[in-house]
């Protein structure tokens, strides 16, 4: 990898720099919280952020977009043009960025997502170090470093960042837009020391053991009422999470019912009808084993094809969770039998 | 043939009939499909003998208007219902809250019959079946539009059924429960991409209650986030007052 | 923005979710809530690039209307032509009931697994079919009948509702009086002209011979069907890694994104939608 130290106060450069080129998004305030938006002055981005209310997916797969146009009277498409402009997306934490390789799994591959690869591939990632927030538990599945899938991440030194470059593109840019400087001895030290510092903050304590063999012995578990019965149907953990990626499609036609849309929208396993075919059959029928589903897939379903769990320990389930479910307490529950 | 379509107008401010006048450029569009017969506000007349759509505003208050649905059910082959006073009773039903017939005194004076037959507002559906359902105070729109071309099409109703805090999150809005605020969101039915939550203001049920909703656990929610629980049914009251009979 | 570069694609093929529009070239009537629809791809390359197995299913894609997923009837040998068996049950089937001849619609696919056609060869085979679960079946029991000197002994047990309700009538009645297939159709209420078995698909075991230990299963039908088949066929001693099972789930996207179809841990529309009983038993929820 190719390291480069950048002084803190030389960084508004890189996204006034990057700005001329790309579209940039990062973390600004929103009302006391913060969400990701395009930025044009450097002096709205804030790095300081704890986590934004939604995740970056929705830079790559929006909550609503259109995937085709059609014509009614032939059945014909008009138009799936995969529009894509170059962006950069500016100050992701290492969960996020994690979160963005599972959601690879799902869009790449075999029958590859045009849509979510077209905006992947036009866009830079920048990371950076982080906190741990009162909600955060990446430490837990080990997302709280991330090791390739960003171009450029910034580890907060105090005074400066030690730039890690993993794409000849990140190096490029760093080159281009923002004063740096090569790496010295004492660099390294203090970024061993940071990092070190970095793990040691994350120190949340969640007992995962054989979590997918826990999921299939405790699956008629009586826990699963008991958050049956708390779980609003809401979904809401679904749109915040990083990691889910169920949709829905809906054509809509315009006024003269000659031609319409055909647009995808974010969907949610915990919604009543996600399950139900044609025939009235719904396969998830009671809010308990909608609830379960979300965890049973997420721990066990997608671990099964990729070998990870499809949660990266962000807590924002646990923040937008009306009812608070979050994660953590799920997965005691399933250790303990009892719902805390 | 294209579809005759009549609008009835019951108990309501025949708001949901200006949002649809408001939008003349899209309606032309929709309209090009169907022949309007009645429209209350958009032009004036008596409702025809015949046609074949019946799209109804407004709650029911009287034994009238409890006749016209019977009628309209029987000459239509479609019953669409607009807005909250159609499809929960909406503002009207409020007056079901307390003691009707002494409020209704208060209002036009004691002994008074404004209406022939006056009675408990109701939703449409309490007296006849509803095909079709546009809800909200008012209704969007473009959401009638979506409706009735699915009626013209002959597609069934698909009247969003989830709660609210899915698509106010697609929002990113901070949540008004987070700051202590009651917010109707977490039961009330989905479909207006949370509009009022996104403009600063809590959620007040206008498109009723979700039938997924949650209630004894929204009431909890309530209680954690330090508000009193039963403030939630208090909430209800302004657009679901006659959450019991709405069908 | 300047130097900005902006990639579009147009590239169709690389477009999983674009139906290719498909002609409808013929249409019959079953029963009153089932018609069975021909296509043919109108695209030449598409058309001969379509290839599949007995079990698979398709898109069906009417814009303005929706898609929904449709296993094939039609055997992979009769080449060029698909074949689906649709009941009329939502708004996507409701339109292509009112669908004529000659008029185009769109089909993407064919998804998922189908039944090991290769692996069965040489062996009996046993299709047990309850209702509409006759349609991905009629697709295989017209393979194997285009190539019958592949198989043993094969057997198909039949249930529906009522007469009136029996798919594909025309040709299991020409097939009645064949010795190389023993069909048996059964109704739960018949009628003055039914001259079948009465009761539950299940009351057939007692009818037949099954040899355990070369007899392949394959099952369709309503989702409270399986159980009582698969214990009747294990009754047989039949193995459980040679019964399959076909499942209906709400397949939306087709391709394993959409997260509609999953079962246990698995996405009926790329691990499925058949599945040996093995699998299926380790897949919470499913049977």
């Amino acid at each position: 990898m190719f390291f480069r130290v950048i002084d803190k106060e030389r960084l508004p450069d890189l996204v006034t720099g990057l700005s001329t080129e790309y579209e940039v998004i990062a973390p600004v305030e929103k009302d006391g919280r913060f969400v990701y938006a395009p930025v044009v002055d450097p002096g709205d981005v804030r790095l300081d952020y704890d986590t934004t209310l939604l995740p970056p997916k929705k830079w790559f797969f929006p909550a609503e977009e259109t995937l085709m146009r059609f014509r009614v009277a032939d059945n014909e498409v008009l138009d799936d043009e995969v529009f894509a402009a170059p962006r950069v997306l500016f100050g992701l934490h290492p969960c996020d960025i994690n979160a963005l390789l599972l959601m690879d799994n799902v869009f790449t591959g075999r029958y590859a997502d045009p849509y979510y690869m077209r905006r992947r591939e036009q866009t830079l990632l920048i990371g950076v170090s982080c906190s741990p927030s009162d909600t955060c538990f990446c430490n837990v599945w080990d997302t709280n470093e991330v090791h390739w899938g960003f171009d450029v991440f910034l580890t907060d030194m105090g005074d400066r960042y030690f730039a890690s470059c993993r794409t000849v593109k990140g190096a490029e840019i760093l080159d281009r837009f923002v004063e740096n400087r090569t790496v010295t001895d004492e660099d390294t030290r203090e970024f061993q020391r940071v990092v070190h510092d970095f793990k040691d903050a994350f120190d949340r304590s969640v007992d995962t053991t054989q979590l997918p063999v826990l999921l299939d012995a405790k699956f008629d578990s009586p826990i699963w009422d008991e958050f049956g019965e708390k779980c609003l149907s809401c979904g809401a953990c679904s749109m915040v999470c990083p990691t889910c990626y169920c949709f829905d499609v809906h054509d809509r036609l315009e006024p003269d019912q000659k031609s319409g849309v055909r647009v995808r929208t974010w969907d949610s396993c915990q919604f009543k009808e996600f399950a139900a075919v044609a025939h009235g059959q719904n396969f998830r029928d009671t809010r308990a084993s909608r609830v379960k589903y979300r965890y049973y897939h997420k721990q066990w379903g997608y671990l099964s094809k990729f070998e990870r769990v499809l949660c990266v320990g962000c807590g924002r389930c646990a923040r937008a969770c009306p009812a608070g479910i979050n994660p953590v307490n799920v997965i005691e529950a399933l250790q303990t039998g009892e719902v805390r | 043939m294209a579809p005759r379509v009549a609008i009835i107008g019951l108990a309501s401010d025949f708001g949901c009939q200006v949002q649809v006048t408001n939008m003349e450029d899209h309606l032309l569009d929709v309209l090009g499909l169907m022949d309007l017969s009645y429209w209350q506000l958009a032009s004036s007349g008596h409702l025809p003998d015949e046609y074949d759509v019946a799209v109804i505003e407004g709650a029911v208050t009287t034994a009238d208007h409890a006749e016209a649905l019977l009628k309209a059910r029987e000459t239509a082959a479609v019953v669409i219902a607009i807005g909250s006073c159609a499809i929960t009773g909406g503002i009207p039903a409020l007056a079901g809250t307390a003691d009707y017939d002494a409020r209704y005194g208060v209002v036009y004076g004691d002994g008074v019959a404004v209406a022939r037959g006056r009675q408990l507002p109701a939703p449409v559906s309490s007296v006849i079946e509803v095909d079709y359902h546009v809800p909200g105070c008012p209704i969007d729109p473009a959401e009638f539009v979506t409706v009735l071309s699915r009626a013209i099409m002959g597609l069934k109703d698909d009247m969003p059924r989830d709660p609210m805090c899915a698509i106010c999150k697609t929002q990113e809005n901070v949540c008004f429960l987070d700051r202590g605020r009651a917010c109707l969101g977490l039961v009330t039915r989905t479909g207006c991409t949370a509009k009022c939550v996104t403009l600063g203001r809590p959620c007040t049920g206008c498109r009723g209650i979700s039938p997924e909703a949650n209630i004894p656990a929204a009431r909890l929610v309530y209680a954690e986030k330090g508000l009193d629980p039963l403030e939630l049914d208090r909430l209800f009251d302004l657009y679901n007052a006659a959450r019991e009979v709405v069908v | 923005m300047k130097n900005a570069q902006t990639v579009m694609t147009r590239d169709i093929d690389a477009n999983p979710y674009h139906p290719w529009p498909a002609r409808i070239t013929s249409i019959m009537d079953l029963t009153d809530k089932e018609k069975l629809f021909e296509f043919r791809l109108i695209d030449e390359d598409v058309r001969e690039a379509f290839e599949f197995q007995s079990g698979q299913f398709v898109e069906l894609s009417i814009f303005g209307v929706g898609e929904a997923p449709i296993s094939i009837s039609s055997a992979p040998s009769k080449q060029g032509f698909i074949e689906l068996c649709v009941r009329d049950s939502g708004d996507v089937t409701g339109a292509l009931h009112a669908k004529q001849c000659g008029d185009v619609v769109g089909l993407r696919g064919p998804y998922g697994r189908g039944f090991p056609f290769e692996e069965m060869k040489g062996h009996d085979i046993l299709l047990v079919a309850g209702g509409l679960g006759i349609a991905p079946l009629k697709s295989l029991i017209n393979h194997i009948h285009d190539e019958r000197h592949e198989f043993g002994k094969v057997t198909i047990l039949y249930g529906s509702r009522n007469p009136a309700e029996v798919l594909f009538r025309y040709q299991f009645d020409m097939w009645k009086h064949r010795d190389d297939f023993d069909l048996i159709l059964t109704v739960d209420q018949p009628d003055d002209s039914w001259d079948g078995e009465t009761g539950l698909v299940t009351k057939l075991f007692d009818k037949i011979d099954v040899d355990p230990d070369n007899t392949y299963g394959a099952i369709c039908g309503p989702p409270v069907m399986y159980k009582y088949v698969i214990e009747e066929m294990r009754k047989k001693n039949m193995d459980v890694d040679r019964i399959y099972v076909s499942f209906e789930r709400r397949m939306k996207c087709g391709i394993g994104k959409c997260g509609h179809c999953g079962v246990g841990h698995q996405y009926t529309c790329v691990d499925g939608p058949v599945f040996n009983y093995w699998e299926a038993m380790n897949l919470q929820g499913a049977i």
